[in-house]
């Protein structure tokens, strides 16, 4: 039986990165000091702030929903799940029951916004349509830049200060490594533990963004967490191979995914006033925060017929 | 060298696969066979989780957890 490096119990894995082995007990609570670490040293939650949780019923956003309805408890803050419904047969409709389970359990406010309502469509019908206009867009373009746009709306309409999004370390270098290999610096510049654009706009945070996906996924087995463990029937392009190509990179060199966010954040005070400042405008379709005269979300609906 | 032999089932499908091992063959060597990276799945052993180095026993019942996820 392998013992854990700390305190000798049984242990459950094997950190590789540190070369330490690790029990339930600390691994959950290192999970835990990760977690409000980050908060601390990013200045991420203030007191009697009101925080918006975005939460799929995906372990990821489950357990982010965990950590931060029980720092905001110790910290006199208010806590609300959003969940947006993307319209995603045999997908969604499995995961969004346990979104509410777990709001449910925490006590926490729930509001589930759906692309159907909000657009007229389901991202199902959205995909069909792109499909048939011959577009080149990858599903995930429209899920994300429509998610977010609903996210932010939602956040704003609850009275958050801050939206939290459950964005891990896989999913972080990931995103680094995606903007470097499109060269777009404009996305690539955004990145980080936390981001305030301009009015309108709820700042984002991730206070996971220094857990590695495997230890959440540990932390929601170990401590009995109801979530939903399913891939995305859209999954796929770019993303994907960016990701595998980190995850065998990481079994051959460990601590690869740290190293890459760490020397991000090294760099990232650097590109700082390296955008040129944009004027802010509302989206003539929507009156949704934009740069441009039409927000991302209403450009991908006018472009397949759906806004004119 | 002597084989052990153990039950291997995907999380949340009933089907199992029986496979022959040598004895003393950890479940990262196995995960290996099988075509699974280490870091993307959460092993559990006689319904304990356990990690990935642990030395595999005659009759142990393994499941596999696919953890990443999402879109």
């Amino acid at each position: 039986m392998l013992k854990c490096t700390f305190c000798g119990r049984k242990a459950v894995y094997n950190r590789r990165y540190a070369g330490t082995l690790l029990c339930d007990r600390c691994l959950t609570k290192s999970v835990e000091r990760r977690f409000w670490r980050a908060v601390a040293e990013h200045k991420l939650i203030a007191p009697n702030e009101k925080i918006a949780v975005a939460v799929s019923g995906g372990k990821d956003s489950v357990v982010g929903l965990h950590l931060v309805s029980n720092y905001c408890k110790n910290k006199n803050c208010e806590v609300a799940a959003i969940t947006i419904d993307e319209g995603i047969k045999g997908y969604r409709d499995h995961s969004l029951p346990v979104a509410k389970k777990n709001a449910e359990e925490l006590g926490v406010e729930h509001l589930i916004v759906s692309f159907k309502n909000a657009y007229g469509v389901t991202l199902d019908e959205i995909v069909k349509l792109a499909k048939k206009k011959k577009s080149r867009q990858h599903p995930c373009t429209y899920c994300g830049v429509m998610r977010r746009s609903l996210l932010n709306k939602a956040a704003r309409e609850l009275g958050a200060d801050k939206l939290a999004t459950a964005h891990n370390l896989d999913d972080e270098a990931q995103a680094i490594m995606l903007n470097y290999v499109r060269g777009d610096f404009s996305r690539l510049h955004r990145l980080g533990s936390i981001y305030s654009p301009r009015e309108g706009f709820v700042p984002r945070i991730k206070p996971m963004r220094e857990i590695p996906e495997k230890e959440i996924a540990l932390y929601a087995l170990l401590k009995n967490i109801d979530v939903h463990l399913a891939v995305c029937p859209y999954t796929g392009g770019i993303h994907t191979e960016i990701r595998d190509f980190l995850n065998d990179f990481e079994v051959k060199h460990p601590n690869t995914k740290f190293m890459i966010v760490r020397m991000f954040d090294r760099m990232k005070p650097h590109l700082t006033g390296a955008m040129p400042e944009f004027e802010m405008r509302r989206c003539n379709f929507c009156g949704e925060p934009t740069s441009t005269s039409v927000c991302k979300a209403c450009e991908l609906l006018v472009q397949l017929g759906l806004k004119q | 060298m002597k084989k052990i032999v153990v039950t291997v089932k995907l999380y949340g499908q009933k089907k199992t696969k029986i496979i022959k091992l040598t004895q003393g063959t950890k479940i990262a060597d196995m995960l290996k066979q099988l075509n699974y990276n280490p870091d993307v799945v959460a092993v559990r052993c006689n319904k304990k989780i356990v990690p990935e180095e642990e030395r595999l026993a005659n009759g142990d019942i393994i499941e596999i957890i696919p953890i990443v996820t999402g879109g």
